[in-house]
């Protein structure tokens, strides 16, 4: 005789514990708050760190190549992550960055301090906006997503050659050395990597919140619905794209500054195309979160893994969005969801 | 007692959390016609792609000549011999005739009878055979119907399932390939048919059911059904009745 | 005058070699929608496979054909049922973009560790025969280089139209569900396609070994170069590779004679960005 009675399938959050926590705190205590407060004491940790570790040390400079991947990463994310647009010409506006820093010092041409001068990085980060807006606006304009990741790839290696063959402007394969000495110390490169790897993720999140925001992800979800709404689509994804670039633009300014002499094979070779491709993909793409995630742990793999594995490691990084793509393509973000969703 | 072709018993089938089909049972006899009728929705194909191994099945058996096929691969279910004509006939558009014809023989146990199953097509449908070099998505909407209905033949099919051959035809092509699905009957084919045009389906059928927000609310003999006045009501209509007068 | 003459047979020589590494990239483009732009990476890796067969045991690189497209047909099996198979089934195109990209990074980074960064070359003692014609010089490896080309897209051409895996592989590109209910494995038949494309690829490769020099890194600039011909003959014809292969070698190799390689390399980016912004189909495309 089949039994007719069928129960309720019991709601999977009855059983999460953090909303049981929910029950004992105070209605103040939001998820909201718990997050803000964990973000604002991880920026004090990273920001005193130097206090009480040697800022010299390879621990540092470990931590200095992650802010650095977070800037990168966060630029890439905002056009791939929220508008669905792979980008793979990100080393082309890391190249432009470095290069406009570099190119205004040696020309003198805004007549100020020059050393992480601000204005110098902000321009730096307005070269490659436009760039990306010229190579954005007749290759966004296509639905296919294809088109646009080979056209910015196209436009990147005419850019490679147009440094080649740049004459004195860009001393060609031989590069530019910025003029003055560089800092001896970490500190400085630390403390400014970490400032502008919050002042990336913080845009990217506001702009992600905003009614900017809402539109790129209607546009993501469904473009021809979106279209439909009057949003007028090419101009918010030329806007993600150059403010993505924008973002990588600054990024490649601070690895002149660090570096001090850069060529195309330093600031253009094709790991800054897939860095920030392969963070953002195992952190969690589309997130805000994902691209820091990645960032710290793609940041051990080449700090820490070009000393210990030498050779080796560029191999990992390939394999290693293979498989993220395979069993774990919502990135580390999405494994705790999909870990609670298993129960 | 005659030999059940097809036994369906107390199938559930969800599409992810959501229960689509509940204890759907029916059988189909060797060398009849059964019609599978229903509003929009039913889940009549629902039960099409679950036999025919699209869908997974969530609890019940699906038996076909005594064997099981529960959860076989839809490759395994066309070897043996079960073959599905889909809604909207889901020919290759861009392949020619011909070619959808010799993929329709494209199981290994089919192809030592291809020519065969090539001359049976021709001899039903001899439009096609004009048309052997057009490309499948230039043919007209009968015509259409007509080669779905031939590439499942070319398969040497024991048990035929049409969803809506009569969707998008005019009256006429109707009749007409309804007399088709007739004559194949005649030939020994089974065939499961589910079908909105309720009238011409349960004319031609031998066994009906009835499905309803996914269970199996009706079932009896074709012509019982035709003048059932609970069927009439809700599937045929005031007009056809008034026809039939 | 003979000297543009000579470059633009040149240029069509250059093309086929363009032609033939796009064939397989169309062939798996087409039928799966994946981006394989490791197949640049999967070309060099077969040259150094040829070079390594001709410096160590003495095979003829042509010759060696016959042991490595073998080795090829498995490897593409392994490709697609390791990497691909879930992204061909749910058409994501950027996760098989992004796998491929993966596997070309991976490739490159092997092959420098294993074989260093150093450049080689299979150098025959028929290498540098040529043949003269009317004032042009045609080379015999280019030549041969030109017969393989039209041979594997003949091949092609036979093989999706007509063989009966072909026709299926045309099928399940266009409906994987009609396939299989027709009791086409999709998988199965995917997977063909897929070793046929690196098949090709190693074709390419041995092409390749026996004409030029390579380096590890050389395989994302034969990627570049594939995408840009396929881009410009179209997706949809089979042929379609070849002739765009053959436009660009043109482009190539005049664009060299007038403004120097450097800039040749420019402008037959400009032209692929160009034909992505108003001629996305081809030139011998269907529109899809």
């Amino acid at each position: 005789m089949k039994n007719n009675i069928n129960f309720p399938e019991q709601s999977s959050s009855a059983r999460d514990p953090s909303n049981l926590l929910k029950s004992f705190m105070p209605l103040k205590f939001q998820r909201k708050h718990i997050n803000i407060t964990v973000i604002v004491l991880a920026v004090i940790a990273f920001g005193t760190l130097p206090f009480y570790v040697n800022v010299d040390s390879f621990f540092a400079y470990y931590l200095f190549i992650c802010f650095l991947y977070i800037i990168l990463a966060q630029g890439w994310n905002l056009v791939a992550g929220y508008t669905g647009q792979i980008s793979l010409g990100t080393h082309a506006f890391f190249a432009l960055g470095a290069y406009t820093t570099a190119i205004i010092w040696l020309h003198n041409i805004t007549h100020t301090w020059y050393y992480f001068d601000p204005l110098v990085m902000v321009l730096s980060g307005v070269v490659p906006a436009i760039f990306a807006i010229i190579i954005g606006i007749p290759t966004l304009s296509r639905l296919r997503g294809d088109y646009f990741s080979f056209g910015t790839l196209a436009a990147a290696e005419i850019l490679r050659i147009v440094i080649l063959r740049g004459g004195k402007f860009t001393e060609g394969a031989m590069g530019l050395r910025l003029p003055g000495t560089g800092f001896t110390t970490m500190g400085i490169y630390y403390w400014t990597a970490l400032l502008l790897a919050v002042l990336a993720t913080a845009a990217v999140y506001f702009i992600t919140r905003s009614r900017i925001g809402l539109a790129l992800k209607a546009i993501n979800e469904d473009e021809t619905s979106a279209a439909s709404h009057g949003i007028h689509i090419l101009q918010y994804k030329v806007f993600a794209f150059a403010i993505g670039s924008f973002i990588t633009g600054i990024c490649g300014s601070l690895y002149a500054y660090y570096l001090f002499m850069i060529n195309p094979l330093a600031v253009m070779n094709l790991n800054w195309m897939f860095l920030p491709i392969l963070i953002c993909v195992l952190g969690g793409n589309g997130t805000v979160l994902g691209p820091i995630i990645g960032a710290f742990v793609i940041g051990a793999l080449f700090s820490y893994g070009d000393v210990l594995l030498g050779q080796v490691h560029p191999m990992l990084s390939g394999i290693l969005i293979i498989l993220v793509m395979k069993f774990l393509p919502t990135g580390l973000v999405g494994l705790k969801d999909r870990i609670s969703h298993r129960r | 007692m005659a030999n059940q072709l097809l036994e369906v018993k107390g199938v559930d089938v969800s599409y992810g959390d959501i229960q689509v089909l509940w204890d759907v049972s029916l059988q189909v006899e060797e060398g009849t016609i059964v019609a599978l009728v229903g509003a929009n929705g039913a889940g009549k194909t629902t039960l099409l792609k679950t036999i025919s191994g699209l869908l997974r099945v969530r609890k019940g058996e699906i038996l076909f000549s005594g064997e099981n096929l529960h959860n076989f691969k839809p490759q395994e279910i066309v070897d043996r011999g079960v073959i599905h004509v889909p809604e909207g006939r889901r020919l290759f558009a861009s392949l020619t005739v011909m070619e959808n014809l010799k993929l329709g023989a494209y199981v290994p146990r089919t192809r030592p009878f291809f020519a065969e199953s090539l001359e049976r097509v021709f001899s039903l449908f001899p439009a096609l055979k004009n048309r052997k070099e057009q490309k499948a998505g230039t043919l007209s909407g009968g015509e259409q119907q007509m080669l779905a209905i031939g590439r499942a033949v070319m398969a040497r099919p024991k048990l035929i399932m049409l969803d809506e051959p009569s969707l998008g035809l005019s009256p006429i092509l109707v009749k007409t390939i309804f007399g088709l699905l007739s004559t194949l009957n005649e030939q020994k084919t089974t065939i499961l048919l589910v079908e909105q045009n309720v009238n011409q389906a349960l004319k031609i059928a031998h066994q009906a059911y009835v499905m309803k927000t996914g269970k199996i609310v009706m079932c009896g003999k074709g012509c019982d059904l035709l003048v059932d006045e609970e069927v009439r009501k809700a599937y045929i209509g005031e007009r056809a009745i008034k026809r039939k007068g | 005058m003979v000297l543009i003459i000579q470059d633009i047979v040149n240029g069509i020589l250059l093309g086929t070699m363009y032609g033939t590494a796009a064939i397989g990239l169309s062939l798996v483009f087409g039928t799966m929608r994946i981006v394989f732009i490791a197949q640049g990476s999967v070309i060099v890796f077969f040259a150094y496979l040829c070079y390594w067969l001709f410096h160590l045991l003495g095979v003829d690189p042509y010759l060696s054909l016959i042991l490595i497209v073998p080795v090829a047909l498995l490897l593409g099996a392994a490709f697609y049922y390791g990497l691909f198979k879930e992204a061909a089934a749910l058409k994501d195109r950027i996760g098989s973009l992004l796998i491929a990209v993966g596997l070309m990074f991976f490739l490159e980074n092997l092959m420098t560790v294993v074989w260093t960064p150093n450049p080689r070359a299979v150098v025959t003692s028929y290498g540098f025969y040529a043949f003269n014609l009317f004032g042009i010089n045609l080379t015999l490896t280019r030549l041969i280089g030109l017969l393989i080309a039209i041979l594997a897209t003949l091949g092609v051409f036979i093989f999706l139209t007509k063989t009966l895996i072909g026709t299926a592989v045309r099928a399940t590109s266009e409906d994987v569900e009609a396939s299989t209910l027709m009791g086409i494995n999709p998988d199965r038949v995917n997977a063909v396609a897929f070793a046929i494309g690196i098949g090709l690829a190693a074709i390419a490769g041995i092409n390749f070994a026996s004409t030029y020099s390579f380096d590890p890194i050389y395989g994302f600039d034969v990627a570049l170069k594939a995408l840009i011909a396929l881009t410009l003959g179209g997706i949809g014809t089979v042929y379609g590779a070849l002739l765009g292969g053959i436009i660009l070698g043109v482009i190539e190799t005049l664009g060299v004679y007038f403004v120097g390689s450097a800039w040749a390399q420019a402008i037959c980016y400009a032209v692929f960005f160009l034909t992505l912004t108003l001629r996305p189909n081809g030139l011998f495309g269907r529109t899809s």
